[in-house]
């Protein structure tokens, strides 16, 4: 699994304070700037593109994956009974986030029910998903790709960027357990 | 309501052969839930993940969470085929590696 270690040190580089806050028992605070918000959402477009039209990739066995391991004629029954199930959730998770992060603001605060902020988690957490493996990443080799002259650095840095907004998503749910 | 003469009516207790309980039905053994190690899902995601899920406990979370990081698995749930589906693909709509088997497959 990732460590946090390399996203806490990037938090401290980015920002002060994080970008997802509970605000009560009910509600948290979004803050990320604009530019932010239309990457997201141009990388939720492509998100739900392999979604809906790929599903034979190692992207899509990740976001798909099978249940039973040992025992195909079960694996088959799974797929046939749940695969559009999951289908449609992953889509209506992405549809909510899309329609958080196009709400009209002038101070890129935009503030969520428990229920969206769910939805945004597992949005970021597929979007983390395809990225991860498409750069076929490993824990132990990540922070060498991310310095300038690395030829994937964009990619390990928009990976970098959706782990540190994950773990902000986590820690805004947890930090009053 | 007259009875059928070709009904049974004697409920006295019959000898049956005993199938026998050496060895349990393929049925009666329990399914369980693998969360399995993967080098994107945040550890604290996981963690989260199964708090929510399940109602663990911080404590509980961070322990199965350390397994599936450190020995590579983790049983998470337990119980009844149809039970632990659900709980398969409710690990999966968070993205999480979950797959299912019998207990001592």
């Amino acid at each position: 699994m990732g460590n946090n270690a390399t996203r806490r040190r990037l938090v401290v580089a980015r920002k002060s304070k994080g970008p997802v806050t509970r605000i009560d028992a009910l509600s948290y605070s979004l803050n990320i700037d604009a530019q932010d918000r239309t990457t997201l959402n141009a990388l939720l477009d492509q998100l739900r593109d392999v979604l809906m039209n790929d599903s034979s990739s190692d992207i899509a066995r990740r976001l798909f994956p099978a249940a039973y391991h040992q025992d195909e004629q079960h694996e088959q029954e799974y797929q046939r009974l749940m695969r559009d199930e999951l289908l449609s959730s992953r889509l209506a998770s992405l549809s909510l986030t899309s329609s958080i992060l196009e709400r009209e603001t002038t101070t890129n605060n935009i503030v969520l029910t428990a229920d969206e902020l769910d939805a945004l988690m597992r949005s970021i957490n597929s979007l983390r998903l395809v990225l991860g493996t498409l750069l076929d990443v490993d824990e132990d080799e990540f922070e060498a790709h991310l310095v300038e002259d690395d030829p994937g650095y964009g990619q390990y840095q928009l990976y970098s960027y959706l782990g540190w907004l994950l773990d902000w998503i986590v820690t805004a749910q947890t930090e009053f357990n | 309501m007259p009875i059928h003469p070709a009904a049974n009516t004697d409920v006295r207790p019959t000898e049956v052969v005993d199938p026998g309980t050496d060895i349990a039905p393929d049925t009666d053994r329990p399914w369980i839930v693998l969360v399995w190690n993967d080098p994107i899902n945040l550890m604290s995601y996981v963690t989260l993940v199964l708090q929510k899920l399940f109602g663990y406990s911080l404590e509980k979370a961070t322990e199965l969470m350390l397994d599936v990081h450190n020995k590579g698995r983790a049983v998470v749930s337990s119980g009844t085929r149809e039970h632990t589906e659900f709980d398969v693909y409710r690990l999966h709509e968070h993205g999480l590696w979950a797959t299912m088997q019998r207990e001592d497959a």
